[in-house]
């Protein structure tokens, strides 16, 4: 397609479709010939477009692609050129805009607010009390240092006339672009007019996500400015980590994983001989099913390599599949109990013994953790 | 023969595989798409039919025949269609569809006037320059 754009053919257009030169050989000239005779006693009776070769100043022209499906299936024809439109005219249209993730993403709210305050020390002294979303973002407040600017964009953010002033603007810019006129024209005045349709198509869709962004703006009307900066900071970076608990966003389509520390932990071998296994993350991907992985290289006799990303081996344990903040504690927690309490030196359980065995072969060997 | 044998015969040998040949026109359209010819061609075959220069016909030299990978369905834009076309009709012989490049086509004329009987497997194997000087040398034998 790219290549037809930015081409120098001369092409014809008619009721909505794209006719293009016609290659020849003489069995397509004989087909021609015939069409054309045919063609001239059905003229009359023929609907608009559905001739299939035209022919003009002498030239033919024979028909290929609708113009609207073009428009329609752009995005899948020509990807790369598609999303370069697309930056280009949310960057004119100043519509570029990640805040309504947070709002949108129910994930990332059940991590934030339900997961996260399961994990971490929110009481003092004696007090015990379960932190509201507001505690928690006070929390976040205290323990992370949060740029300027998000503040000041959240009192932008909160205030709805600025977001209606943008959707009057896109009404304004929204225009429906007529098909081209009837007759010849060259390959780079329909990119031209291409590019002014998918324009025009963007900025309606666009006007849809807006309206929808307004409407999820209204629900953040009673959150504080300085509680919102933090949510904005949340949905910018996609990644928090407050004492030891953590999420991070993996890729672009939105998947999170939820992390733990472990910190140091001490296990014994049969002899009672002491191992001391390093801190690590012991992690659960937000896409069922969900299995605790160790984050970092580590050995365990838990784990099957010394690798990174490798899956806990739970005995009797059945993934859960759907995405609760209950089975994401529950996940996280038994990820964590196996690696520390776990392993019976008695019984030398797991994958790997501690202590070396004539019984097996060994593969991993974790005498350099010897205390 | 039974008229049942001879019908099972005959729908035997329609069934036969025939090896895919590229016709005449896939050839022609081919060497004007990658020679990149125009019209002017057309004035030099009027002028080619003792193409062949007179400080190339040194007895004994032989040129290895150019092989071009013609496409197998060639389409043409209707410049090239008609050009390619009016090469066909003007060339006008068999050893046309034996031309590899423009200099054999150019020479196909001359080739098919000095001996119009070479065998597909001549003409398919040696360059019609070589043709051209060996038949050229057998009537100057003839002569002597």
């Amino acid at each position: 397609m790219k290549r037809l754009l930015d081409s120098n053919l001369e092409i014809f257009v008619d009721s909505g479709f794209i006719y293009l030169p016609l290659l020849f050989d003489p069995s397509i000239e004989t087909e021609t010939q015939i069409l054309r005779k045919t063609e001239t006693y059905s003229e009359t009776f023929e609907p608009q477009g559905a001739k299939t070769i035209i022919e003009t100043q002498g030239k033919h022209f024979v028909k290929t692609l609708n113009l609207e499906s073009l428009l329609a299936n752009y995005e899948k024809i020509d990807h790369d050129s598609y999303v370069q439109i697309r930056r280009d005219c949310l960057s004119k249209f100043h519509l570029f805009s990640e805040i309504e993730n947070i709002s949108a993403d129910g994930k990332l709210r059940t991590i934030l607010f339900q997961v996260m305050p399961y994990f971490i020390k929110t009481n003092k002294g004696l007090t015990r009390k379960r932190l509201g979303e507001e505690g928690i973002l006070d929390l976040i407040a205290e323990k992370i240092n949060i740029p300027q600017r998000y503040y000041e964009e959240a009192i932008t953010f909160l205030n709805p006339t600025v977001l209606q002033k943008l959707l009057k603007d896109v009404e304004k810019q929204q225009s429906i672009i007529d098909p081209p006129e009837n007759g010849l024209l060259s390959a780079l005045k329909l990119k031209e007019w291409l590019c002014h349709a998918l324009e025009a198509q963007i900025v309606a869709s666009e006007h849809q996500r807006l309206k929808k962004v307004l409407q999820l703006r209204q629900q953040f009307s009673q959150i504080k400015p300085k509680h919102m900066g933090i949510l904005l900071y949340i949905a910018a970076t996609g990644s928090l980590e407050i004492d030891g608990f953590g999420f991070s966003k993996t890729g672009s389509n939105g998947e999170y994983i939820v992390y733990k520390y472990t910190g140091e932990y001490i296990l014994k071998d049969y002899y009672a001989r002491s191992y001391l296994f390093p801190d690590c993350r012991v992690a659960v991907p937000i896409s069922a099913p969900f299995r605790p992985v160790v984050l970092e290289t580590y050995k365990h006799p838990f784990l099957l390599h010394h690798d990174e990303g490798q899956t806990i081996c739970l005995r009797n344990f059945t993934p859960p599949n759907q995405f609760t903040a209950d089975n994401i504690i529950k996940v996280l927690e038994e990820g964590i109990n196996t690696l520390l309490y776990g392993y019976d030196s008695r019984r030398r359980n797991g994958c790997h013994s501690l202590d070396r065995t004539r019984m097996h072969v060994r593969t991993i060997e974790f005498d350099d953790y010897r205390i | 023969m039974k008229i049942k044998q001879y019908i099972k015969k005959e729908r035997a040998q329609k069934k036969k595989k025939k090896p895919f040949r590229r016709d005449i026109f896939n050839k022609i359209s081919g060497l004007v798409c990658r020679y990149e010819l125009d019209n002017g061609i057309l004035k030099r075959l009027d002028k080619a039919v003792d193409y062949l220069p007179e400080e190339k016909t040194i007895s004994g030299r032989f040129r290895p025949k150019i092989s071009f990978k013609f496409p197998l369905f060639s389409l043409a834009t209707k410049e090239e269609y008609h050009l390619a076309m009016a090469i066909i009709q003007k060339i006008d012989n068999p050893y046309l569809q034996f031309a590899q490049s423009l200099e054999e086509m150019l020479l196909c004329q001359l080739l098919y006037r000095l001996n119009p009987a070479l065998s597909h497997e001549q003409l398919m194997q040696y360059h019609f320059e070589t043709l051209v000087l060996e038949e050229r040398a057998k009537t100057e034998k003839m002569k002597t």
